[in-house]
Formats: structure tokens, sequence, C-alpha cells
């Protein structure tokens, strides 16, 4: 009997709890896509009226609007790490940072194993005003983070020791590929171009500015994507290097771990050069182009996927030895062996069958 | 029973390069697939002992070339008239020699051109040592060396079109190499016997043909009109042997 008097109530319940959920998700696809904390308006004004300024702060104390704007940490607000603030700052007192353990758990559990753990902080390597994943930047932006401590000089003679064409191979693939232990990998293609536009000149990334000179009105993307459809096709790709107003900017490629760990293992496996150089077109199946954004980050393009190695062919920087083999080039390479082997057996089978016309001659020699 | 005669045709120096070079390019050839088709082919025990080994071989070959080219051109001052074919080769040596390979060789006939130390490779044999020598050989060492070195010298690469155009060339000039080396030891066994042109490379001595019966032969076969280069070996070394 009691528990049927209390059926309206439960039902009620029910209902209120209904519209609560709806009205919590109606307000998360507010806050803003793939971010659970809500937008950056209105969180970091205060603080960004002085350290968004270079002319208001020094530069250590600096933060650039533009890309701290594009962070995580920007939708949490600058009070979630930098709490309890004097009241008379700045009064050169130092201000308080919240330990990035405090959210990062996982992966300061895993950063707590690693090599790098007594020797250098999270802040170390990141920026927690400028953080990006992997697939946010490029391969050399990726190798500035571990040239901090690393020296490339010393990294270049240590690799030497084993590694052929450490140099290479230091400056074509990001650190993060041999060290942390990916699953996947794809392979990320980024526009470069010869210092002070020389043609010859040591090749880099080529700017957001820089590539927006050479697209005029356009987006910066049109210059690969023809058709604008936010997807590179092979012919596009391929489009774009034979381009001839394109002289001054090269395509390269580097294979980039889709997750990276922070483990930073120094894995057997990929001394194993046939882990990279054998894999083939199967394995690298995912390619995107990067290009870069005004707030200092790349758009990610898709590109076709399908035989990525192979289609890659097509940019004369991106070669990786025994995996970027031209089938065209391997047939052509067959067809010339081949005519070396026409002579011995076409004359050879000859040879044999008239054997005899040389029979007695031979006896004589 | 007529005495046979022999001369000394390839002297040691021209001997060592040859079988080093011959070491070389097989090595080249054998670990360059396993570079290019490292998944299929494993001759070695891994790509890197591959890409090592053909990094030395490749600079033996290279060194090897440059020795026999200092050594025929500076040393014996014979690089020209050996391996450059004449006017009368071109106009009609290259045909004769052809027509011996594809037709009178099947008859029984002697080749049209005999060896001497001065003058050692017949019109055929001057035209591809001429391609191989001097186009092939240096070209592959040439883009071996820029792929065996491409951070410093990537100046030169991007002058010459990026590294898949380099990368691609040395692979179909190797190519070429392997046709070649097919074709050069099939046709080193055409002589009296299997061995007759291989024994000089090993011992330095070559047996000379029997001219008096050969010349009979050749007088009753119409069309058959042998150039022959029958030089006094005078001040040469030969020896008689019965």
């Amino acid at each position: 009997m009691k528990s049927t008097q209390n059926r309206p109530i439960i039902l009620l319940l029910i209902l209120l709890a209904l519209v609560a959920s709806a009205g919590v998700c109606s307000a998360a696809r507010d806050a803003g896509s793939g971010y659970s904390y809500g937008d950056t308006a209105g969180k970091n004004d205060d603080c960004l009226a002085c350290h968004g300024s270079r002319q208001q702060v020094s530069a250590a104390a600096f933060i650039d609007q533009t890309q701290f704007a594009h962070t995580t940490h920007a939708r949490i607000g600058c009070p979630s790490c930098h709490g309890a603030v004097s009241p008379r700052h700045p009064d050169g007192a130092r201000t308080p940072r919240a330990d990035c353990r405090e959210c990062h758990v996982d992966i300061n559990a895993e950063y707590a194993k690693s090599i790098h753990a007594d020797k250098t902080p999270c802040a170390g390597c990141h920026n927690p005003h400028k953080v990006e994943t992997p697939k946010e930047i490029s391969g050399q932006e990726i190798n500035q983070m571990c040239s901090g401590c690393h020296e490339g000089f010393k990294m270049t003679a240590k690799h030497s020791e084993w590694l052929p064409q450490a140099e290479l191979h230091l400056r074509m693939l990001p650190c993060i590929t041999c060290h942390t232990g990916s699953k996947s990998y794809f392979i990320s293609m980024y526009i470069v171009k010869g210092k002070d536009d020389s043609r010859y000149g040591k090749q880099e990334v080529a700017s957001y500015q820089d590539l927006q000179k050479i697209a005029g009105n356009r987006s910066i993307v049109s210059l690969i994507d023809a058709n604008g459809d936010n997807y590179i096709s092979l012919a596009e790709l391929r489009l774009f290097n034979s381009d001839p107003s394109h002289k001054k900017l090269r395509l390269q490629g580097m294979m980039t771990p889709e997750t990276a760990s922070h483990k930073f293992e120094i894995l057997d496996n990929r001394r194993n050069c046939t882990f990279c150089h054998a894999s083939g077109p199967g394995a690298m199946q995912t390619s995107f182009v990067a290009l870069p954004e005004a707030n200092g980050t790349f758009k990610r393009v898709a590109v076709e996927k399908g035989a990525v190695l192979g289609a890659l062919y097509g940019t004369p920087d991106f070669y990786m030895m025994g995996s970027t083999k031209s089938p065209a080039f391997n047939i052509i390479g067959l067809a010339i062996i081949c005519c070396g082997l026409i002579m011995p057996v076409c004359h050879g089978f000859l040879r044999f069958l008239t054997r005899k016309n040389r029979k007695g001659k031979e006896h004589q020699s | 029973m007529s005495e046979r005669k022999r001369i000394y045709l390839q002297p040691i120096p021209v001997r060592i390069w040859h079988w080093s070079n011959a070491f070389g390019i097989i090595t080249l050839i054998l670990t360059g697939a396993q570079i290019r088709f490292p998944e299929s082919i494993t001759i070695f025990p891994s790509y890197k002992s591959a890409i090592q080994v053909h990094n030395v071989a490749g600079l033996i070959v290279a060194v090897s070339f440059t020795l026999w080219f200092f050594y025929y051109k500076m040393v014996r001052n014979t690089l020209d008239k050996l391996y450059i074919p004449t006017e009368e080769d071109l106009k009609h040596g290259l045909a004769r020699q052809l027509a011996f390979y594809c037709f009178w060789y099947f008859l029984g006939k002697p080749s049209p051109y005999h060896a001497t130390p001065d003058s050692k490779f017949n019109p055929m044999q001057k035209s591809a040592y001429l391609a191989v020598m001097f186009v092939l050989v240096p070209l592959v060492a040439l883009t071996g060396i820029l792929l065996m070195n491409v951070t410093p010298l990537r100046v030169l690469i991007l002058m010459s079109g990026g590294i898949k155009i380099i990368d691609a060339l040395h692979f179909l000039l190797a190519c070429s190499l392997l046709a070649f080396l097919c074709t050069h030891v099939y046709l080193a066994t055409l002589g009296k016997t299997p061995l007759a042109y291989i024994k000089p490379m090993v011992t330095g001595w070559e047996d000379e043909p029997e001219h008096e019966e050969e010349s009979a032969e050749e007088a009753t076969t119409p069309g058959y009109r042998p150039v022959r280069h029958y030089p006094e070996y005078s001040g040469l070394p030969q020896e008689k042997r019965p």
C-alpha cells in the first residue's frame, strides 16, 4: 500500500531529473564543441589586459593571446591555475601556480616512470599557455621542445654511433616517432621553403604569412585543395608539386606517431631499420597536409587514402628508402633487366641448337 | 702439328681491377636489391648491414674505377685507343660483329675480331664499354655518392631535381648495369671453349687462334669477310708452346 502512495512522487522526481539533464546537455552544447569547460569569454580578460601586451609585461610574463585562446587552459581560466593572486599584484610576490599533476593524473603517472621524470618538470617541454598536440604542430616544432635540453650536435653524434645518416634522420623525423611507443603512424606533410626565399637555402616550415602572401585573396588551403572540398586528392597533391608558381615551396613529409606517450622510451625495435623502411604502403595509409593558421597552430587537411607512399612519390623531397619506391620505376627497371637477358637466353638457345657446327673447332683449340 | 702462340693480354693491374670491380658490382646488386625491396629480399641479416655493405662496396667500385681510369689514361696512355670506336668500327666493324654474333657464330665461324694488347676489344665491345665505363658507372657512382651524403650535399640534390630523381636515376642505372652484366658474362663464354675468354682475365695470357685453317675455311664461305688484326707482336711478351 505504501509503495502505491509513493508512486506519483517517484514519477515526479524522474520527470524533474529528465528536465534537468536536458538542460545540462543544452548548456554543454552552448559551451563549445569538444570542450567541457565552456568558452573563454570573460574568463581571462583581467589578466590578459596586462599579460597580453608586450609593452606592459616582461617577455617571460607575456602571453600570446591568439595561441593561448586555442588551448584548453584558456577555457578553464587563469585563476584555475593561478589562484589566490595577491590583491596588490603586481607587487613582486611570486604568483602561485598549479601543479600540472592536479589535472593530468594519468600522464603524470606515466611520466613519473620515464627517464625524464627527475630531469625536468612539465614546463621544461610544454608552455602551458601554448599547449598543442602532435597533430597540431609540425615535426620540426616537436623537435624544438627536445632540443631545449638535447643539443643537436651531440644528439647527431650519439645517434651516428648506430644510425646511418643520423643527421638526416634527426632532421626529418620527430624524436617521438622513435622514442614513444605508438601503435599507428601517419604521414604529416607540410610546406617548406628555402631560408630568405632562396630556392636552395635551408628548408624551413613556411609561415602563415609566407603562404598567405602567395595565396593572395584566396585561403591558404586553396594552394593545395584546389576544389575547396577540404580534402586533398592525389591529383591535387601532384598538381601542387608540378605547379611552376610553387617553385620555392616544397612538400616535406614526416612519419609521426598518432598518439604520443610520455614514457620517452629507448625502443629497441626502432633500431631495426625495417620498422620504418620496410613497412611500405600497406602500413602507412593515412596522411595529412598540415597548413599553418593565423593563430600559430596548424590545420590538418586529410589526403586521399590508399597507397599513400606511392602517391607521395609526386613529392620530390619525401623519400623513405625502401618504402617510397615507385611501382612505375620498378617496372621500368625490370624491363631493362629483361632486355639484358634477351641476348643470353635467345642466343644461348640457338647456340645449343647449332652446337654441332662448332664441335670440331672446339676440339681443335 | 702446328705450334700454338699465346699473348699476354691482361696485365696484373687490369686483372685486379676487373675482379675487384666484379666482386664489388655483384655485392652492390645483392645489397641494392635488399635495400630496394626489404619486404621480400633478406640476403643480409639486417637492413642496416645491407646498407653498410652497399656503401663500402660502392666506395670500392668508385675508387677502383678511378684507379682504372688513371692507369689506362696516365700509365698506359691507351684509354682512347682501347675504348673509343674508330670510324672504321662505326662504319663496318659494328655490323660485322653483329652479323657474327647473330649469324656466323651459329655456323661455326670464328670471330671476325682478334684481340691484341693494343686493341683488345671488338667494335661492339668498344661501344658497350664506352657507354658503361664513361656514362653508366660514373653516373651510378655520382648518384650513389649523393644518396650517401644527403645532408651535406643537399643543395646539389635540390639542384638535380630532388632526392627522388636521384634515387630513380640510381636505380635505373643500376638495372642497366645488371642488364649489361648478364650480356657481358654470356658473351665471355663465346670463345672456342666457354672459358677461353675468361682464362686471360685470370692468368693474363690468351691462346692465339690458328690462322691458316680458318683462312682456308673463310675463303669457301660466301659473304663471310672477317677483318682480322694480326699485327706483329714484336716487343710484346709471347710464348710458343707445342
